[in-house]
């Protein structure tokens, strides 16, 4: 009998370490490229040496600023992701109000269809619209962009609108407007500042999928617009250095400050806990 | 003199299910109602209607003498209080009961001190800043019941407005709702399912059930006398006896069981056609011993005692064989236990026949 227990207990320190150890695992594997790509951004050589670097040196970064094409493309990405967050953001939140409280037959096949694009793959996406836009005659780059980025981000406003919603009692309206508030007062006053945390994780979702995304802008972009990530990729190609880990340090940095932001306004735990993926 | 609240005829349907069917009531101001009914039979319809949440498909509404046909919710001036209360969990207290004072157009000055005066009028002065999750569930309903009352509405509608509490303090707010409603002495209307609430907030008590108003009246004529057999088993426990009315003598008819006991009940105008008694519980009186057994006793056997606090339901077999539940008062001098011969009573103004 105590000696099944001992074993037993043993067992279960054998998988208590082992879980430690793939979760360590697990963090290693994710943080240790960062960390090489950080410390390489700021290496003194001007070569693809062995690590550790020698000395450290900024020059990686007079190099990507002196870099012409770099420079008007991260102008192309933050314009392209503040007009995607902005329409994003507004088309999310009125379709989470109008599925989350409309009653209206196809319903649930309209919620599908707005949420779809999470599924479809990127380049599925990205292609049909290189198609379609050009049928259509739309060829307009930044046009193009940002229609793209809106069908991919606009999901994710209308996801975590819902989620905010959902949680939101119906007669909270009600109770508005048996106290005096007409429709849209009751609107702005009671479902918005309670879509609140919804809206901004949604809003800070939609930029980071913007500024991130090299699929669908692949296929989109041109000479007049093209954004980062697909300047990144073609210039990596041409020749690659480490203007690339300069670059990367900086898409890093705009994320950890997106990411405080999120925690100051509404926890990061809430966003994580009910934002996305609970329903 | 005009009506606080007035339906005539009025219909709602969803889809099949027919919610309301062609109801007429009307409400005297300053009175307060009770709807009291199953879930379902439609007393939570009646108060979205005159709320203006819903539209009725026939019939007219009139709130204060005035057609409310086609008029929003906030073109109404009525006060709800809402089952879960609904407060708005992003607000303070204060800034929830300033709400509808905001949006009814009082001047801005005039909302710190209105706010103040609710606060204190539902005894929460110093709770203004705090938000809804940091109070009570008795707290909450107080802050709404200020909310709802805020805007002086010309009536105010509640939502079973003591369900969502758990039983002692139900008892302490049933209290303290009953006062501040006598205190603001505006119209009301209560709905609940609980006939204890209904009974204890309503002046009047309309008993439905299936889209209809069973019977109105006052708690008490509605407890002891119904009129139907729905109404006799929703508003408490009883005892139905089986047999006829053998003879009339004014206002009191005999009645003989199925087992032959003869007792005397409160006449009927087709007292014939009557076949069953009702009689409540409490109504049975009980003594130990057989010595009163004759005119107006019967004699009998306890069966089972069931103990609730400060009453006992005590089950007896009557030596005609009928059985019958008494309830009394759970006193310590007093006792009873199964197979003791005891001797039963009834007011014969108890006793209520049916057809």
């Amino acid at each position: 009998m105590s000696t099944h227990s001992r074993t037993a207990r043993s067992g279960d320190r054998v998988a208590g370490a082992l879980a430690y150890g793939v979760v360590g695992l697990g963090l290693a594997f994710l943080a240790i490229p960062l960390a090489i790509t950080c410390l390489m951004a700021f290496d003194a050589r001007t070569f693809l040496g062995p690590l550790p670097p020698p000395a450290l040196s900024l020059h990686w970064f007079e190099r990507l600023a002196s870099q012409a094409d770099i420079l008007s493309s991260l102008r192309t990405s933050l314009v392209l992701a503040v007009l995607t967050t902005i329409l994003s953001v507004s088309i999310g939140t009125a379709a989470a109000v109008g599925l989350a409280r409309g009653d209206f037959p196809g319903k649930g096949i309209l919620t599908s269809a707005f949420l779809s694009p999470l599924i479809v793959p990127p380049v599925v996406i990205g292609f049909g619209l290189l198609l379609f836009l050009s049928k259509a005659g739309i060829t307009n780059g930044m046009a193009r962009l940002l229609l793209g980025h809106v069908i991919v981000t606009a999901p994710y406003c209308i996801r975590t609108g819902l989620a905010s919603l959902l949680g939101a009692d119906r007669r909270l309206t009600d109770a508005a407007m048996i106290l005096g508030a007409t429709e849209r007062q009751a609107f702005w006053s009671i479902t918005i500042p309670l879509m609140k945390t919804g809206i901004i994780t949604g809003a800070i979702f939609a930029f980071a999928i913007s500024m991130d995304d090299v699929s669908i802008s692949l296929f989109l972009s041109d000479p007049s617009a093209t954004t980062l990530p697909v300047t990144l990729v073609s210039n990596m190609r041409a020749a690659f250095d480490l203007t690339i880990a300069a670059a990367a340090v900086i898409l890093m940095a705009v994320t950890v400050v997106l990411i405080v932001v999120l925690d100051r306004l509404v926890g990061f735990d809430n966003v994580v806990g009910q934002g996305l993926f609970r329903s | 003199m005009i009506s606080a609240v007035e339906f005539q005829s009025v219909g709602k349907s969803f889809g099949e299910t027919v919610a309301l069917d062609n109801i007429s009531f009307s409400v005297k101001p300053g009175e307060t109602i009770a709807l009291l009914g199953p879930s379902g039979c439609g007393k939570t319809t009646i108060l979205r209607l005159i709320a203006g949440f819903e539209r009725p498909d026939s019939g007219t509404i009139t709130i204060g003498g005035k057609s409310m046909a086609g008029l929003k919710p906030y073109e109404r001036n009525v006060g709800l209080l809402f089952q879960h209360y609904a407060l708005f969990p992003h607000m303070t207290v204060e800034q929830n009961i300033g709400y509808g004072l905001r949006h009814r157009g009082h001047a801005a000055r005039e909302i710190p001190a209105r706010v103040a005066e609710m606060l204190d009028l539902v005894r929460l002065t110093g709770f203004g800043h705090r938000r809804p999750n940091e109070l009570s569930g008795g707290q909450q309903q107080r802050v709404a019941l200020a909310r709802a009352l805020a805007t002086h509405p010309s009536l105010l509608l509640l939502d079973e407005p003591l369900s969502a509490l758990d039983a002692k303090l139900r008892h302490e707010l049933r209290t303290e709702l009953k006062d501040v409603l006598a205190a603001v002495g505006s119209t009301a209307i209560v709905v609940t399912h609980d006939q204890e609430e209904a009974m204890s907030l309503g002046e009047r008590i309309f008993v439905m059930s299936r889209g209809e108003i069973m019977q109105s009246g006052k708690p008490d004529d509605v407890y002891w006398r119904p009129k139907s057999r729905f109404v006799a088993d929703f508003m408490g426990r009883t005892n139905w006896i089986r047999g006829s009315v053998v003879a009339t003598d004014g206002s009191v008819s005999t009645f003989r069981s199925e087992f032959g006991w003869e007792f005397p009940v409160a006449a009927s105008r087709d007292g014939a056609a009557m076949k069953d008694v009702c009689v409540r519980p409490e109504s049975v009186e009980i003594s130990s011993g057989t010595g009163r057994a004759g005119a107006i006793g019967m004699a009998g056997r306890v069966e089972d005692v069931v103990t609730l606090g400060a009453f006992r339901h005590v089950s007896v077999e009557l030596s005609s064989g009928d059985r019958i539940i008494s309830a009394c008062a759970n006193r310590p001098d007093i006792s009873f236990e199964a197979g003791q011969e005891i001797t039963i009573s009834m007011p014969p103004q108890a006793c209520v026949l049916f057809a």
